[in-house]
């Protein structure tokens, strides 16, 4: 019987955590303007619809460097010297709430919210 | 008596160790850090219900720190620590109130805690609060993970006491 209440309550919380999931996930964000983060702190804003020329940018890690491309509209991780890869295969950067995340090197690639108050500092500074 | 936990024990890290190998070795299913079945897990499970706490303690602690060095994955090391350490405190806590027959109950919350706990790292190291965003798969993934390595160790744990009752 305890059994019974067990499986609907984590098929309830499951299903629940799928749905937020989905939702979340196909959220694509209104602005094009990402940031770079390593160790927690902004390395690069960038705004992908201003980009004309594809260009590389690389981060160094603790371990090895990380390559981000960036072209017109896209931004994705090219290739990193971490074991694991989940940054690489992780694509193109599509929505806002899925941002790419290099763990072993800590960088974070992720939209910035357009409205939000260090993006108008970063704004008067450029 | 003691002797023979003792080799139970050895046997149980030894698996649990082929086990985290075995499943690091198969390329993630998803390009999501955290989501796996964590096999070796059925093997500490086995152990807290089969020998006691101080025995799954012994097999998850050796297994993570031999894991680490034989897959050479320091970083997720940290990682693995941190929410098995969470998931641990959880467990003993936990044990008295779930009888074996519920034993999958108790792999499900430990299984969510240690990927929460797992994701409160990364959180933490990246200073990045935007990963927060993988919670929800996280936690869909470990109620898949927990119940299906809590039921590989209930099923067997259940048989064992059955072949007990015969002889």
């Amino acid at each position: 019987m305890t059994n019974r209440i067990w499986i609907v309550v984590f098929s309830v919380v499951a299903l629940l955590c799928l749905g937020i999931w989905l939702f979340i996930s196909n959220v694509s964000s209104p602005s094009k303007v990402v940031g770079i983060y390593k160790d927690g702190s902004l390395v690069e804003k960038i705004d992908l619809n201003s980009v004309t020329d594809e260009r590389e940018i690389t981060l160094s890690g603790d371990f090895g460097d990380n390559v981000i491309l960036v072209s017109n509209g896209r931004i994705e991780m090219k290739s990193a010297d971490c074991p694991d890869k989940i940054c690489v295969e992780h694509g193109e950067l599509k929505s806002s709430s899925s941002p790419i995340v290099c763990l072993p090197n800590k960088v974070v690639i992720k939209f910035e919210n357009s409205t939000d108050g260090a993006d108008a500092k970063a704004g008067a500074v450029g | 008596m003691k002797t023979k936990k003792l080799i139970l024990t050895a046997i149980l890290t030894a698996f649990a160790l082929v086990a985290f190998v075995i499943e690091g070795a198969i390329p993630p299913l998803t390009p999501i850090y955290g989501v796996k079945l964590g096999l070796a897990n059925i093997f500490t499970l086995f152990a807290l219900y089969a020998l006691g706490t101080r025995y799954a303690a012994a097999v998850m602690s050796l297994r993570i720190v031999l894991g680490s060095i034989f897959t050479g994955q320091l970083v997720s090391f940290i990682y693995s620590l941190s929410g098995g350490l969470l998931s641990f405190l959880l467990m003993i806590l936990l044990k008295r109130f779930f009888p074996l027959k519920q034993l999958w109950v108790l792999s499900v919350l430990c299984a969510v805690m240690h990927n929460v706990g797992q994701l409160a790292a990364a959180v933490f190291m990246t200073q990045t609060l935007a990963i927060a965003y993988y919670l929800p798969v996280l936690i869909l993934s470990g109620i898949i993970a927990g119940a299906f390595t809590g039921l590989c160790a209930q099923l067997v744990l259940m048989r064992i006491a059955k072949i007990q009752y015969k002889n």
